[in-house]
């Protein structure tokens, strides 16, 4: 019951939210110079035919009316048009997001890696713990997009080992439910396309993954280090259990729990880093989109972007608040 | 709040007495790996980098870097060997070269130059939008602090929303509205970066409010005005400082992001993060051309970061 009720609690701020990023979203539309008139009927059209497309798109309603009708479009997945593409924003973003989202998983599986190796050899006095953790502060004070640029002059340039651009080698040699080239290849039976599309996500899901993996390997670390100190894990060693045992099922359970919520703070950085790590890999994604529209102050473009980029971002973490308390029953209570 | 880009680098040290329990992680504060302070100062070794600190002296020279880089910025329109953004010799001569020493680019502009104004513009903007966050969030943080009750409860709710939306995005959309430049850029960034001061000064406050002293003074018969601003502020400052300090190399990383995607200062103006994303078409042949101002916000970072930690170590040991 107490869980239903955190779980619900949850879920109405994640509302909330929403509501507040629309609003937020709103008023720059309102204070932008975008007119979203001229670009439908171009700079020379006369004065009444503004005048009456204004009237038809609702322009001249009063502000809490069209905010209303900004939050009625949103909630039926409308998000306007774009100046650009003439497209719905909402059949753009459709298009793009799924590239955007395989390269910020690659990016995440890849910072949780990164993230657990660095907790636990320090914990565990490994050698080569100050190794990784100084390699990781390196790469966090590290601009995403130099890292993409230094990976591609090693990998790329030099040795040859990495594509430098796109999803795949051969455009358009798999085409699946998922979205995800490297899922769909393998559900179609092409582990060759499917391998390929590793290799061209590995170099920009690296770069993406560098500073996210130092932030959410040093909370897990000094989680694991507070949890190594409690009486609980005194007892499991006493009672003889052997080290990694006592590790994997009392430590580890025990000190997720920050790590869970920087994850989920994280992917708020990835996805921003994704729209830049995009653009120096050609990556054919949300960010490819957003730095098409940036030039031409596309911006229901850029707010829909924004929009369902922020809305992912803050539905996992409610999803992160929500594991923490699936690993944690105390923070139910 | 960076990064990517916006990545958040630094861990934020978190008021002692901010949560009652010494747990692992500080929900909201990205970035704050949820040590306390007490802690800290027990083990400077949490924080990476911070071993190769642990003295005194190397703290003082990172400060002293930092007084100089912010030297050479304030200096730099003097110092510049050449006109940022106009063409004054060869295109693609490379770095080293005895009359350009970091090249040229690809009309011909001298890159040290622009890569020095670019880090100017950069390091100052950075500057101003913590000092301005410090402000505000300060500000927010001591008033929700002191005076408790609804002004806190409405004050945190409001924090607590800009914390919770994603910053980075957030800067993206308030850039792209207002449209490029210098102002802009600064505004985008300032209206997401003030929550975490606000949040982690009003943890201080209320903590600091139930000590000894404040109670004393409010026995001697201190009115709310004369205990804020004599007892309450100067109590939180080392920790917002710390604070700040550990967050410039954030702002630097976040302005090359916004830069990069084109979110600036329109075109011919010296700027890192554009100037490495115009360059990008030439890495294979010129690799200087991206790679120079992408080392520069490389490097302001570092020298941030590494500054942020004297800072703390320094302020630690006095306090």
């Amino acid at each position: 019951m107490a869980r239903l009720r955190f779980i619900a609690g949850r879920l109405a701020a994640l509302a909330v939210l929403l509501l507040v990023l629309s609003l937020v979203l709103f008023v720059l539309q309102e204070v932008s110079d975008a007119d979203p008139v001229a670009s439908t009927l171009g700079a020379n059209a006369s004065q009444e035919a503004r005048e009456a497309a204004r009237e038809r798109m609702g322009l001249n309603d009063p502000a809490p009316e069209r905010y209303l009708d900004y939050v009625g479009g949103l909630v039926t997945g409308d998000l306007g048009t774009s100046f650009r593409t003439r497209h719905p924003v909402a059949d753009d973003i459709g298009t793009y997001l799924p590239a955007t989202l395989e390269l910020v998983l690659g990016a995440l599986l890849v910072a949780l890696v990164l993230a657990v190796a660095f907790a636990v050899s320090s914990v565990l006095r490994w050698r080569g713990a100050g190794l990784v953790r100084g390699l990781l502060f390196l790469g966090s004070t590290t601009p995403t997009f130099l890292l993409g640029i230094l990976g591609l002059m090693l990998f790329y340039r030099d040795l040859g080992w990495l594509p430098a651009s796109g999803r795949l080698s051969d455009r358009g040699a798999v085409d699946g439910p998922t979205g995800l080239v490297v899922l769909d290849a393998l559900l179609a039976g092409q582990p060759a396309v499917a391998v390929d599309a590793l290799q061209h996500l590995l170099l920009p899901a690296l770069a993406l993954a560098v500073g996210p993996a130092l932030s959410i390997g040093r909370v897990l670390r000094s989680g694991l280090v507070t949890t190594l100190d409690a009486d609980f894990v005194r007892t499991a060693r006493a009672k003889g259990l052997t080290e990694r045992r006592v590790l994997a099922r009392h430590v580890m359970r025990n000190s997720v729990n920050g790590a869970l919520s920087m994850t989920g703070l994280q992917l708020g950085f990835m996805f921003a880093g994704a729209l830049v790590i995009e653009s120096v890999f050609s990556w054919p994604g949300l960010g490819s989109y957003l730095g098409a529209s940036i030039p031409v102050s596309d911006f229901p473009a850029i707010a829909g972007v924004t929009f369902v980029l922020g809305a992912i971002y803050i539905a996992s973490n409610t999803v992160a608040d929500v594991l923490q308390g699936a690993a944690d029953p105390r923070i139910a209570l | 709040m960076s990064s990517v880009a916006g990545e958040q680098l630094a861990g934020v040290p978190v008021a002692p007495g901010a949560d009652p329990t010494p747990t692992t992680s500080v929900p909201g504060v990205p970035g704050a790996s949820g040590v306390p302070l007490a802690r800290r100062r027990g083990f400077p070794a949490g924080v990476p980098g911070a071993r190769l600190l642990t003295g005194r002296l190397p703290s003082l020279v990172m400060i002293a870097v930092l007084v100089l880089l912010t030297a050479l910025a304030l200096l730099a329109p003097v110092l510049v060997p050449y006109d940022p953004v106009q063409p004054v010799g060869v295109p693609y001569a490379p770095v080293g070269d005895p009359q350009h020493l970091l090249g040229t680019d690809m009309i011909g502009r001298d890159l040290l130059s622009r890569t020095l104004l670019g880090m100017r513009t950069s390091w100052l903007l950075a500057l101003v939008v913590v000092a301005v966050g410090l402000v505000v969030g300060g500000v927010v943080g001591v008033a929700a602090g002191a005076f408790g009750g609804v002004v806190d409860s409405v004050l945190m709710r409001v924090t607590d929303m800009f914390l919770a939306l994603p910053s980075m995005l957030v800067a993206v959309a308030v850039a792209a509205a207002l449209g490029p430049g210098l102002t802009n850029t600064f505004l985008a960034i300032s209206v997401v970066w003030w929550p975490y001061y606000a949040r982690i000064v009003r943890g201080e406050v209320r903590s600091l409010a139930v000590r000894p002293h404040v109670e004393a003074a409010r026995m001697a018969g201190a009115g709310q005005l004369r205990v804020m601003t004599r007892h309450l502020v100067p109590g939180v400052v080392p920790t917002a400082v710390i604070t700040a300090s550990l967050d410039i190399g954030a702002v630097v990383l976040t302005l090359a992001s916004l830069s990069f995607l084109g979110l600036g200062q329109p075109a011919p103006a010296p700027e890192l993060g554009a100037d490495t994303s115009r360059g990008m078409s030439e890495l294979l042949a010129h690799w200087w051309i991206p790679v120079v101002p992408g080392l520069a916000v490389m490097l302001l970072s570092l020298v941030a970061n590494l500054g942020g930690d004297a800072v703390r170590n320094l302020m630690a040991r006095r306090g």
